[in-house]
């Protein structure tokens, strides 16, 4: 199977360590290599106008072009600090070069393909959507999150991918692309949010990427349900658990990101094995040529770039199961560790709603001003949003948009007319078809997942 | 493909200058490498070598974590493989319990450009 990472030197690092020493020639060679070799062939490739290696649009960013072509072009043996050299400076080359041929320059990180997101973290890609984008049902690809913990492919050949279904099966089965377009399309309109979206807004403060309000979009995923592959494939009647692994590029000895959701989860029918989003090719960014989406859980129930589905008969191990992506079972005090025993494996997304406009802070005048936003509730259905402009004293009900489906989120919108100037704080709260209502604290929990509590912005109105 | 074995001696010199001024072109002309860079501190440079292997400096500066946080993490990624000369260890955890405690104020995350899609629709 073909795949390229942006990071392969950085994934290779290891194997080099010491294989050569630094000395001062290194510091010329990698001098040269950096800023001279690089920057040329970057040039090189812009000059010509070649459309950098793309899937769905997606085109490599100038520094996957800089690292892949030092990785595959320079057989460079480099000491640690001359490779933290090359990698820093392979960094900076593409900024220079951009600049230098663009005729309109703007601000912020460039990522193709993702406009105007927030950057939790670079290398690995970790982007979050700002709220007041979340405005329409279907977030488009260009606004949606991107959440790795690992080394993301930069490019996957689509003929030579093979997803394998073995384990508890009778018939094991890779199945090609062409494969996978052969029988009937599901398509889900999922929600699809960080099980650690909000994990900044915990206090006290935990580990983790420190996501604010917006690792969360809802997107048409489609392509052929899980169920009917693994039918083809006739689970044993041991099948409990079924595991996914997709092509995250594992870094030193970072334990693999696997994990496996329930037989009955995996057999429902609405987990899909999603070839497309939006109705086009899924983007490399959110798996290309495949994912799992697991409908209504927690996102890293629906592994991206999936290549091995393994029935099993028990729960996986390791890390990202136990301790990773655990809740506890009964609120404790916040700041208090958690024993492991007291705590279960996240599933199903929880209820919650987000306010996306106005925006906190905003300065409002006169008049009637719409307070909007959208709320979901996983596996549930939404059934109410309520809104307060006093800070709580008395909530009043949104409407509800049109749109709606199981597993998608639902836009509300609520009409408010200040009667006199002064700050306000205006909180929105989602009920949902379980009965549960958003609550005005979340569980704090030593890896901040779930947060869901009122969601809250300040407003100063001038009449 | 490209390979270097001995350089002339008489090159050093001009590949040096070479790098010089491009080294001065990108840090004239480039915005800034779209990297986090960690504050100045006494295990700076320990830090960099252990940690950016691996991952940007950014996953590092949002948190806000107290010492026995940070001895958390840092003991967890020595397990997955960062090489911290034992030596070094609280020195590092000194330094990021230092620069990252709660009572910091929380980072500024920057964005992705607005409209490099637009940009790369119309070019095509």
């Amino acid at each position: 199977m073909v795949v390229q990472f942006a990071g392969s030197l950085l994934c290779n690092y290891k194997g080099h360590e010491g294989a050569q020493r630094e000395s001062v020639e290194d510091g010329l060679f990698v001098t040269l290599v950096t800023f001279v070799v690089v920057p040329l062939r970057t040039l090189v490739v812009k000059l010509h106008h070649r459309p950098p290696a793309t899937r769905n649009g997606i085109v490599l960013k100038p520094i996957d072009i800089v690292v892949l072509m030092t990785a595959t072009g320079g057989e460079v043996l480099l000491s640690r600090r001359a490779f933290l050299k090359t990698a820093s400076a392979a960094a900076l080359v593409p900024g220079a070069v951009g600049s230098l041929l663009s005729w309109a320059a703007d601000s912020g990180i460039s990522i193709p393909g993702k406009d105007g997101l927030i950057v939790r973290s670079y290398r690995f890609l970790d982007l979050e959507t700002p709220v007041e984008f979340m405005t329409d049902w279907i977030t488009p690809v260009n606004h949606f999150y991107v959440r790795n913990h690992m080394l993301a492919p930069t490019e996957v050949d689509a003929a030579s991918w093979k997803l394998t279904i073995t384990g508890e099966v009778k018939k094991p089965l890779a199945l090609t692309l062409a494969d996978l377009a052969k029988g009937p399309v599901r398509e889900i309109t999922n929600t699809l949010e960080c099980a650690g979206n909000g994990r900044s807004l915990q206090s006290p403060k935990v580990p983790g990427i420190q996501w604010g309000k917006g690792a969360v979009g809802n997107a048409r995923f489609s392509g052929p349900s899980l169920k009917s592959w693994l039918e083809k494939a006739g689970i044993k009647d041991t099948a409990k658990h079924v595991q996914f692994r997709g092509l995250d590029g594992v870094p030193a000895n970072v334990p693999a990101f696997v994990r496996s959701i329930p037989i009955d989860k995996a057999m429902d029918g609405d987990t899909v094995i999603a070839t497309h989003m939006n109705g086009a090719p899924i983007p490399i960014h959110h798996g290309y040529p495949a994912r799992a989406i697991t409908p209504g859980w927690v996102g890293a129930a629906s592994c991206k770039w999936l290549t091995e589905i393994t029935v099993l008969d028990k729960p996986a191990e390791g890390n990202f199961m136990i301790p990773g992506y655990r809740f506890p079972d009964t609120p404790g005090k916040p700041g208090e560790p958690v024993k492991p025993e007291n705590t279960h494996s996240l599933t199903a997304l929880t209820v919650k709603s987000l306010i996306a406009a106005p925006g906190d802070g905003a300065k409002l005048p006169a008049g009637t001003h719409t307070i909007q936003g959208v709320a979901w509730a996983g596996e549930a259905d939404i059934t109410k949003v309520e809104v307060s402009t006093d800070g709580g004293d008395r909530w009043n009900k949104a409407e509800l948009g049109r749109d709606h489906a199981k597993y998608a989120w639902r836009l509300w919108n609520y009409a408010w007319k200040p009667a006199k100037s002064g700050s306000y704080v205006i909180l929105s709260r989602a009920t949902d078809s379980q009965g549960r209502v958003q609550p005005e604290t979340a569980v704090w929990n030593p890896s901040g997942y779930l947060y869901n509590a009122y969601d809250q912005v300040r407003v100063y109105v001038q009449v | 493909m490209f390979k270097f074995s001995r350089f002339d001696p008489l090159a050093k010199p001009v590949i040096a200058l070479c790098g010089l001024l491009l080294f001065g072109a990108s840090a004239v002309f480039s915005q800034s490498s779209p990297e986090e860079q960690l504050p100045a501190g006494a295990a700076k440079e320990k830090a960099e070598d252990t940690c950016l292997v691996c991952h940007e400096a950014r996953i590092i500066v949002q948190q806000r974590l107290d010492k026995a946080a940070w001895t958390k993490e840092v003991d967890k990624m020595v397990r997955w493989g960062a090489d911290v000369d034992p030596k070094d260890r609280d020195a590092l955890i000194d330094y990021l319990s230092t620069n990252f405690s709660p009572d910091q104020p929380a980072y500024e995350a920057p964005r992705t450009k607005a409209d490099s899609t637009e940009k790369l629709k119309s070019k095509h």
